[in-house]
């Protein structure tokens, strides 16, 4: 009897490792919540892999990482992925919800129909401040002038960090000159190098570890960074009950965007759980459970209703038309323009 | 009386016990320098990795060699090292770093030297505790222990603001100390200094007392004791403290990431940023090589001056 009771155990338990999603995404992008919940729907576990940046999961899956069903990269991460034959195309059948999406991030150059990519959020890059500091020296943050302009610089001087990150500082220059965040032009790539060349003195720091923490502290007035980080601050700074209100908003000069998607692993152990996955993330609530959670802006129009009012009121979350016009998204970038970009940055980071 | 056992069967036994680390430093160091090597000289591949020899037909499955006896121009280049050497800011780098790894390892070195004279010197159970108080920072993360120094050094830390206001007193401006150079100093030297007590200490402990007893009665004073007596006996020690501090932080990249300014980049940070983030392997490769020659040459010179040394006396 005993014994009996052992191998039905065993193989319950084999049984249930089987049903197992395995996902690979950005840290703290799905809410826990909506994770169980799925796993209550589909009677299966999700295991969670996390990485910390676009190139470090595009390493490892470059390299042959296996075993992921869903991946969750930033979309100049799809082309990449598809034209290393990494990734299956989505069987539209199984979708109903993609109706749901917002046209505006569908059928993007990054994936052209769809083919093989869901998004199911956007971050902007932009500035995040000390509201209060910076009103009390006066300076504005609706321009890239904040992070770039050596005039205003100088009143905050080493109370600035910028990402550490070539794509999203020099598109950010590049937008500051009036060129676009994907210009291939070496001579606009020169215009924005001596932009960021001008401006460096006065930043405190790359950083794309830590801001959030220097921002809530007081440490930092002024970060270029992810607007879902901002609203992180935000949060963080308002628990601590610290004396100053953090902000983040918009640059009318434009700002680069990066949506997130959902693809599905060419290996993926289960593709069947993969595509179930990511249609319960299509339907409106559960899409809109991500915004809530982080702060991240929602592609999908039928989160809309479900998402809390106050973030609805925040322009990078929740653009309207003319601010959604201003909001570029980063594009792959072919191979010669990224190493001339990574160049000039090394220069550039070398240069005292 | 006959050799002991252990004399005649040892070839085998050497071999057998020498086996496994040696096949894992051939798989682990040896092939992996080599490979590096070899991508020095290639091209960057467009998703990471290395612009690749062959190609596969996805179609019928045979792969073909595309480098040949014509094209291999387009596959084997001399640019990487090029790059390296046609801008003077890549060897500033290398300079800078190399000061910033013997500037910490000099503080390690005065730092260190007193204290594992102090362990050495204490009673044995006060020793063990003071060791283990030592080697307690091991306990927790690594990065853990550097965000702790992002506090400290914060401007909104007491520490910091203790300091601004004690200079504001002599009507020194305030200094930020984060995100500077010596901010990371102060992480390297914090990082690496039980890697500097532990072997002086090993040493230290060994010496014989009455070597000190008997200098002093042949009437060397305190002064003369330690130079004559002490440092030379000590010599090993020190020379492992200085290996074990210095390679690590010339190669160093989360803290100088995590507590440098704008500034503050050292080898490990470039090296690093090839490889994660710019795909750009083959200049990575470039930059592991110099800076692995960088460092035989140094413990070439050092042994050179080390053996003339020895001849001298």
């Amino acid at each position: 009897m005993k014994y009996w009771l052992v191998m039905l155990a065993l193989l319950a338990g084999t049984a249930q490792a089987a049903d197992e999603l395995n996902l690979f995404n950005w840290n703290n992008a799905v809410a826990p919540a909506t994770i169980k919940k799925f796993e209550a729907q589909c009677r299966c576990k999700v295991k969670e892999t996390y990485f910390g940046s676009m190139e470090e999961a595009l390493a490892k899956l470059s390299a042959g990482a296996k075993g992921f069903d869903v991946i969750g990269p930033s979309n100049y991460g799809i082309p990449p992925l598809a034209k290393q034959g990494l990734l299956q195309p989505l069987d539209k059948a199984k979708l109903p919800n993609l109706k749901n999406l917002n046209p505006a991030f569908a059928n993007t150059p990054l994936d052209p129909n769809n083919q093989y990519s869901v998004p199911y959020d956007f971050t902007v890059t932009l500035v995040g401040y000390n509201a209060t500091k910076l009103k009390e020296i006066g300076v504005q943050a609706d321009t890239w002038a904040v992070v770039f302009d050596p005039a205003i610089l100088a009143k905050i001087r080493g109370k600035v960090t910028v990402l550490d990150d070539p794509r999203e500082v020099i598109a950010a220059a590049l937008r500051y000159n009036g060129f676009s965040a994907n210009s291939t032009n070496p001579d606009e790539l020169k215009k924005a190098i001596a932009t960021i060349k001008a401006a460096k003195p006065y930043w405190a720091a790359f950083n794309s570890q830590s801001y959030i923490k220097e921002l809530t502290l007081g440490n930092i007035w002024v970060a270029l960074g992810y607007s879902n980080d901002m609203y992180q601050a935000q949060q963080d700074a308002r628990a601590a009950k610290r004396a100053f209100q953090l902000a983040y908003g918009l640059q009318k000069e434009g700002n680069g965007m990066t949506a997130d998607s959902f693809v599905i692993s060419k290996s993926a152990p289960r593709p069947d759980l993969a595509i179930q996955f990511i249609h319960f993330m299509l339907e409106g609530q559960n899409a809109a459970e991500i915004t809530n959670a982080i702060g991240a802006g929602n592609p999908n129009a039928a989160a809309k209703p479900f998402i809390r009012k106050e973030l609805l009121a925040v322009p990078a979350i929740n653009p309207d038309a003319t601010q959604a016009s201003r909001l570029e998204q980063l594009a792959d970038q072919d191979g010669k323009t990224r190493r001339a970009w990574n160049k000039a940055w090394t220069e550039l980071k070398l240069q005292r | 009386m006959s050799k002991p056992v252990y004399g005649r069967v040892g070839r085998f036994a050497k071999w057998l016990i020498s086996a496994p680390p040696l096949v894992y430093l051939l798989i682990f160091f040896a092939l992996p320098a080599l490979i590096m090597m070899f991508a020095a000289f290639r091209f960057p591949g467009d998703y990471g990795g290395l612009l690749p020899l062959t190609e596969v037909d996805p179609e019928t499955g045979k792969q073909t060699v595309l480098i040949t006896l014509d094209t291999w121009r387009d596959y084997l280049t001399f640019e990487n090292f090029g790059r390296f050497f046609e801008d003077a800011i890549y060897l500033e780098l290398f300079i800078k770093s190399f000061w910033y790894a013997g500037l910490t390892t000099l503080i390690c070195l005065i730092l260190a030297y007193p204290l594992s004279w102090l362990i050495a010197r204490s009673n044995k159970k006060t020793r063990d505790l003071l060791v283990l108080l030592v080697i307690l920072p091991f306990w927790s993360n690594f990065l853990i222990r550097v965000y702790a120094w992002m506090i400290i050094l914060g401007p909104q830390s007491y520490f910091s603001r203790m300091l601004n206001g004690f200079l504001g007193w002599f009507g020194i401006e305030p200094v930020s100390l984060l995100f500077s150079q010596f901010a990371v100093i102060i992480g390297l030297v914090y990082v690496h200094l039980p890697f500097m007590v532990l072997p002086l200490y090993a040493n230290l402990e060994k010496h014989d007392m009455s070597l000190l007893d008997a200098a002093q009665d042949l009437g060397a004073n305190a002064w003369q004791r330690f130079w004559k007596v002490t440092w030379p006996l000590s010599l090993p020690g020190v020379w492992a403290g200085v290996a074990l501090v210095f390679i690590p932080a010339l190669g160093m990249f989360a803290i100088p990431d995590l507590l440098g300014g704008t500034n503050s980049m050292m080898i490990g940070n470039l090296i690093k940023q090839q490889f994660l983030d710019s795909r750009d392997w083959p200049f990575g490769s470039v930059l592991s090589i110099m800076l692995t020659l960088s460092v035989l040459l140094l413990a070439a010179v050092a042994a050179w001056a080390g053996s003339r040394h020895k001849k001298k006396d």
